[in-house]
């Protein structure tokens, strides 16, 4: 393990694992029943999926778009070939040739090795969405991706990462398993840190009655501590009322990468009661980018309730500010060179682009694009959750993060060594840290409020 | 679930080692581990970093920020590397016996 007839996959979760997130594992006997029965309904209910399931003519584009493909020459992960895996099942039960001439038309029976083989390649797709920015067709691979991952959760085949994340989020709502205390603590001592550093003062309201609602990566508690400052520091500096929710500190949401039918929907909920209960009239959103794409783009039709606040990311704010001249900044605080990774979901699935680039501009000296770069970037390899650590899933991880390693190469930044690789997003983060030193990159990681946040002038 | 033997008493590991109930944790385990990930010897630095880490977790049921680890016992994290070759979350976190950091981490 995790391999699977020469196939990686990542570590799965337990059965018992499974009913914390609530889901009765189907024996492997009626897997493949259930399987056809789940994919009925899922071709009935989303015309994206019958999109790229009946329009697709193998044109190949996707291929060289990918950079999962690009950095594991392996043809099944070929954005086409993947979707092939879960087409040739749909063609063998749901189209009249693939019924009638079988294997003639590329319809093959569903069997376990199937399965098995979804497993792997669902979970290789980081559902980045460049192979859909590349389609003449506009078919959205990221939706085959998302049924088939769908599909397995209700199967009961969820990698253990997935599983533990979905337990979290509804035990203490984050993903991490901070509960509240714990979250009170970082903060106080950030605060310090703060103080210590820029000598300000700067508090973290928690639970606290205010206008805006801040919902932090709850990685940022553990591993980000300039994300937070820098959000934090932001907040002071214009005078807001805000607070930190203790029961959502969370900005991601593992539902959309593994259950969109539950898990994503119960973080909603949570959500919109915690800024019902607080009395807020914003809610902002942390440097996280597939949790940006959930919020922005599923909230409004996964919500239980009418939606009376508005959300809105961190950086449009910032940018809102910078352009009205309301910061002082100055760039010399942020001397080194740096270049910065569009996260795949801000730039294909949310249009935060060029506020990424007002506040980058003001805060730092010497700053380079990547390319291709905006709508063009490459994944960091992490995408979706792919943080898996076990031997074969790690260098797997390291093939994924090639592409993003020979782009970062080339905009010199780090050539002495000294150069910063800005991402922010958790998951993008999370997976550069060890990957920059695994292509010996030259780079620092650091999320872009970081930056910001150091460049303020204080009065 | 494998499980591993220290001092004639079974111990329940998880897929990637990490043991699954904390309170079965004692000194030997650590010890048991450190030859797991390769460590010769714990020295002090290695108990500092260890017994941080348990008392923390028995506080707030959570690890520490690693900024915050590394100010309290004094160790750059360069040197925690240094010490647990797999890192504060997957190495000291392991021999300290708290449960492996789950999310982007």
């Amino acid at each position: 393990m995790p391999k699977y007839k020469d196939m990686v996959q990542p570590v799965r979760a337990t059965d018992e694992e499974m009913r914390h997130i609530h889901i009765d594992p189907v024996p492997d006997d009626e897997k493949c029943e259930k399987a056809l029965q789940y994919l009925d309904e899922m071709r009935k209910k989303f015309r994206s999926f019958v999109l790229a399931m009946e329009s697709c003519v193998k044109c190949g584009a996707c291929a060289e778009n990918c950079h999962t493909y690009l950095g594991t020459k392996d043809p099944n992960n070929i954005p086409t070939n993947r979707a092939e895996l879960i087409r040739k099942i749909y063609k063998r039960y749901f189209t009249l040739e693939g019924r009638w001439f079988g294997k003639l038309v590329g319809a093959e029976d569903i069997s376990l090795d199937i399965i098995e083989q979804w497993y792997s390649y669902f979970y290789q797709c980081s559902e980045c969405r460049r192979c859909a920015r590349a389609c003449p067709f506009g078919i959205d691979t990221c939706e085959v991706t998302f049924v088939g991952r769908q599909i397995l959760h209700w199967l009961g085949i969820v990698p253990k990462l997935h599983a533990h994340v979905g337990a979290a989020m509804e035990r203490v709502g984050n993903h991490t398993n901070l509960p509240k205390p714990g979250i009170v603590d970082t903060l106080e001592f950030l605060s310090e840190e703060i103080m210590d550093e820029f000598g300000v003062e700067v508090p973290f309201p928690v639970d606290q009655p205010a206008e805006i609602m801040y919902i932090p990566s709850s990685a940022d508690f553990l591993l980000n501590p300039y994300t937070l400052m820098g959000a934090g520091m932001f907040f002071t500096y214009i005078g807001a009322s805000w607070t930190i929710p203790s029961t959502v500190t969370e900005a991601g949401n593992f539902g959309l990468l593994f259950d969109q039918m539950f898990t994503q929907r119960h973080n909603v909920t949570r959500l919109l009661d915690a800024a019902q209960k607080l009395g807020v009239k914003k809610i902002v959103w942390g440097e996280c980018g597939h949790g940006w794409r959930a919020a922005k783009m599923y909230i409004p039709t996964l919500a239980d309730r009418p939606v009376r606040w508005p959300i809105t990311h961190l950086h449009d704010e910032i940018a809102y500010y910078i352009r009205t001249n309301q910061l002082k900044l100055d760039p010399a605080k942020n001397p080194k060179p740096v270049t910065l990774h569009d996260p795949c979901n801000y730039a294909r699935a949310c249009d935060l682009i060029e506020n990424l680039r007002t506040v980058i501009r003001a805060s730092v000296v010497d700053f380079r694009e990547m390319t291709p770069n905006r709508e063009w970037t490459f994944c960091c390899g992490g995408g979706s959750g792919i943080l898996f650590d076990d031997p074969e899933m790690y260098q797997r991880r390291i093939q994924l993060s090639a592409k993003k390693a020979e782009l970062v190469r080339a905009t010199g930044v780090g050539a002495n060594g000294d150069g910063i690789l800005c991402a922010p997003c958790s998951i993008c983060k999370a997976q550069l840290y060890p990957m920059v030193e695994e292509h010996k990159l030259g780079v620092e990681v650091k999320g872009l409020v970081d930056l910001l946040g150091r460049a303020l002038v204080w009065k | 679930m494998p499980s591993i033997n220290v001092n004639g008493v079974e111990i329940e590991i998880d897929e990637d080692g990490f043991i699954v109930d904390p309170d079965q944790w004692n000194e030997d385990v650590a010890k048991y581990f450190a030859q797991v990930e390769g460590i010769n010897e714990l020295t002090d630095d290695h108990w500092k970093v260890i017994n941080y880490l348990r008392d923390y977790y028995k506080q707030f049921q959570i690890a520490p920020m690693i900024r915050k680890l590394c100010k309290e016992t004094g160790c750059s994290l360069k040197y925690i590397y240094e010490l647990f070759p797999t890192g504060p979350a997957k190495g000291a976190c392991k021999l300290a016996g708290l449960p492996k950091p789950t999310g982007c981490v």
